[in-house]
């Protein structure tokens, strides 16, 4: 099932490697022995290759799946409930027959979902209802993921921080909380003086609050590119393109990591080396509390 | 000109981070990215070797690649609150000295997860 992504065109080798095309030991006619669902709000290149096209009213997910919710565990739910999401009660029970009847199902939620009204509580009510269909049958969920290496940004500050995202160090140990310490809410706010940029741009895609913030503020850009960031920084540093100049891992939408092998030689040093040779440089400056000294526990252990 | 052969290459241009792509390069340009889809091939056949852009830039001049860094941690060192975002198009390692850079700095972290 995918909902609210449209692989064909964004992740277009989705379906040929990991999800309906292969054959395997206990699916040897590929994809004559898969379903597949698709849920969006409008009709897109995915749904030629989908069995079912679930089309639903805009902004209507969360009421969608809690729908489904109830109705796989036979709750009552009234039609006009049904018919405002724009589908009938004789597609969602021919839906939850078919998602029972299967093996082993598989969710897969895109921007369309966790991006649209009601944003992360949408994704938590999908997980939910992956959850929740484990009384009848195998079912999991996975968000698709877009931009190369996200998935490694997740894993990498989980294992060093114990969060996936929106981290405050200010007190000198992490502190998660999203809305808070998240980069538009900060920058919309204009909570931070000075931004550090890499693998990304915020001037080509933020708001225009948040734009105006980074312009104000001294902003260092790293990106193989100029970017539009670049044009407002006071620091743009040029680097080795991830995997095609510079070495290293990149994580896939499951968080297998896997190496990559980059083929032509930058001039261009890689972040990695670039980011190293910050931190030094402020290693070889005062500590940031107001004597500079520096906390016990941040000291190196010997 | 016979060009180099690469093997089981990754692809990061998307989610999908695809391992099984052929390329074939001669040092400056790939030429060929077999099996990778549409947009893997733009991302493949778009990055050359070339040296396209000055190594860095500081207020929009160019300037050295020893400058522009000192220049960033001068930068950062003496904010109160700097914030390091992105570490979507890098790799895990980058992305480890990201999140050493914001501990050193008591900043913020974040990645496009939040948006
Ligand atoms: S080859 Fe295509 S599907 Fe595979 S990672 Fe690259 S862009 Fe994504």
């Amino acid at each position: 099932m995918y909902w609210g992504g449209n692989p064909a065109e964004c992740h277009p080798r989705h379906f040929t490697k990991y999800t309906i095309m292969q054959k395997s030991k206990f699916l040897p006619r590929g994809r004559k022995d898969r379903t597949m669902v698709l849920v969006d709000i409008r009709e897109t290149k995915s749904a030629n290759a989908a069995d079912i096209f679930l089309q639903i009213k805009p902004g209507k997910d969360f009421e969608l799946i809690t729908i489904l919710r109830a109705m796989i565990k036979d709750e009552y739910v009234a039609d006009e409930q049904i018919n405002a999401t724009g589908l009938t009660r004789e597609t969602l029970d021919d839906l939850i027959r078919r998602m029972k009847a299967a093996k082993f199902g598989c969710m897969f939620f895109g921007m369309g979902l966790s991006m649209t009204r009601g944003k992360h509580m949408n994704s938590a009510a999908l997980l939910m209802l992956a959850a929740e269909m484990n009384a009848f049958t195998k079912f999991v969920a996975m968000p698709m993921r877009g931009h190369g290496n996200v998935t490694g940004a997740d894993v990498i500050m989980r294992w060093q921080t114990g969060y996936p995202f929106g981290i405050s160090f200010n007190r000198g140990y992490p502190r998660y909380n999203p809305g808070e310490f998240s980069t538009v809410d900060v920058l919309v706010r204009g909570d931070c003086d000075a931004a550090f940029i890499i693998g990304a741009d915020p001037g080509g895609t933020m708001p225009q609050p948040a734009i105006d913030h980074l312009k104000r503020i001294p902003t260092i850009v790293l990106d193989p590119h100029i970017t539009h960031t670049s044009a407002l920084a006071r620091v743009h540093i040029t680097t080795a393109p991830q995997g095609i100049a510079a070495p290293g891992t990149a994580y896939r939408m499951d968080e297998l990591p896997m190496p990559l092998k980059p083929a032509l030689k930058s001039p261009y040093p890689s972040d990695e080396e670039v980011v190293r040779r910050i931190n030094e440089a402020i290693a070889r400056k005062p500590f940031w509390l107001p004597d500079g000294s520096q906390p016990q526990m941040l000291t190196r252990q010997v | 000109m016979s060009l180099s052969v690469i093997n089981n290459a990754t692809c990061t241009f998307c989610g999908c981070v695809c391992d099984d792509i052929q390329l074939h390069h001669d040092e400056m340009r790939i030429h060929k990215a077999n099996k990778a889809c549409v947009l893997g091939t733009a991302w493949f056949l778009n990055h050359t070797a070339e040296k396209k852009y000055p190594m860095a830039l500081i207020d929009g001049r160019e300037a050295s690649l020893d400058d522009a860094i000192e220049m960033a941690a001068t930068l950062l060192h003496e904010a109160d609150m700097p914030l390091v975002y992105g570490m979507s198009n890098t790799t895990c390692e980058a992305q480890k000295e990201c999140v050493a850079l914001a501990d050193q700095l008591g900043g913020l972290l974040d990645s496009h997860t939040s948006l």
